[in-house]
């Protein structure tokens, strides 16, 4: 049984994500809340080039990218209340490179939650998830609750977002 | 190994600075390099555009690894007989302690430089050396010279 509706959990991240300067310095936007699964956006920009000779982006705005979605992701998990969770570990797999001058997508979900743990793992592409760019995957530890009570009264499953 | 000591002699920070700007994400890092005897030590700049935890407040951990990503690089190609920007293939990262509004710094090590791999380790840390902000493990491809 969720512990969250697909548009209370679109609620929530919106509001974590938009909580974040820097995710907000790089415009990276909530894209879309499917089932436990989280995407996020963050729209090409030339200062996060790599290598300007080919214009791709730098693998480490991609680390920014997949950090802050796998990290969202953690509160969009069925199997457990929403919490605040500080990263352990991240590792990145480069796939392949985001071309220059294309939007980039992170989508993420948890795997398996634990009572401390939360693992989670994230692809990154750019034209469709069947080409991933980057696969991410890292643990999250479990330290306190989020208050959810600020949260839209009453959904009863209503928007799906 | 004598090889790679010859050419981080001979790469002075000015032509580091050089690279550093070939890069635009480094620059949009305002990352620094200086050469501390035989070492570089890389910097990261205290700037609240990094932030990503307003509360504490606390860099943005994904920035913190980016940053870690780019010293590595670097380190790198201060390595190669001929420059050029390496590649990542992966890179895994240990957040040991939020990183504070502070300037950070990191150091990279060589493990194995291979003949198109090679495995290197970073080290963040602000306030002392002993208290690592995160460590990392990256696996590059060192494009062969032609």
């Amino acid at each position: 049984m969720p512990v969250l509706s697909s548009s209370q959990k679109y609620n929530l991240v919106t509001i974590m994500n938009n909580h974040i300067p820097h995710g907000k310095l790089l415009g990276i936007e909530v894209d879309s809340v499917d089932g436990e699964e989280l995407t996020l956006k963050l729209p090409y920009q030339a200062a996060l080039v790599g290598d300007s000779d080919s214009g791709t982006l730098h693998g480490g705005a991609l680390t920014v990218l997949l950090d802050q979605t796998l990290g969202i992701a953690t509160v969009c998990s069925d199997t457990t209340e929403p919490c605040f969770s500080p990263t352990l570990d991240l590792r990145v797999d480069h796939l392949g490179v985001a071309p220059a001058g294309m939007d980039v997508f992170a989508c993420a979900k948890v795997y398996k939650s634990t009572r401390k743990i939360l693992f989670v793992e994230g692809f990154a592409y750019c034209e469709s998830k069947d080409k991933p760019i980057a696969r991410a995957t890292g643990s999250w530890v479990r330290v306190g609750d989020v208050d959810l009570s600020w949260l839209v009264p009453g959904d009863q499953g209503g928007v799906i977002t | 190994m004598t090889q790679a000591n010859n050419i981080q002699n001979a790469f002075s920070p000015a032509t580091l600075k050089l690279w550093l700007q070939k890069i635009p994400y480094a620059v949009f890092l305002g990352m620094k390099a200086e050469l501390h005897k035989t070492d570089f030590l890389f910097t990261l700049p205290k700037d609240e555009r990094f932030i990503g935890n307003p509360s504490l407040p606390a860099l943005h951990g994904g920035v913190v690894g980016a940053f870690m990503e780019q010293a590595a690089a670097l380190q790198l190609i201060v390595s190669m007989d001929e420059p050029r920007l390496p590649k990542i293939i992966n890179f895994s990262l240990d957040y040991l302690r939020p990183a504070r509004l502070h300037d950070t710094y990191a150091k990279c090590v060589l493990n194995r430089q291979g003949r198109f791999i090679t495995n290197i380790t970073v080290t963040a840390w602000q306030e002392q050396l002993d208290q690592p902000n995160a460590i990392a493990r990256a696996h590059f491809f060192t494009p062969q010279p032609t």
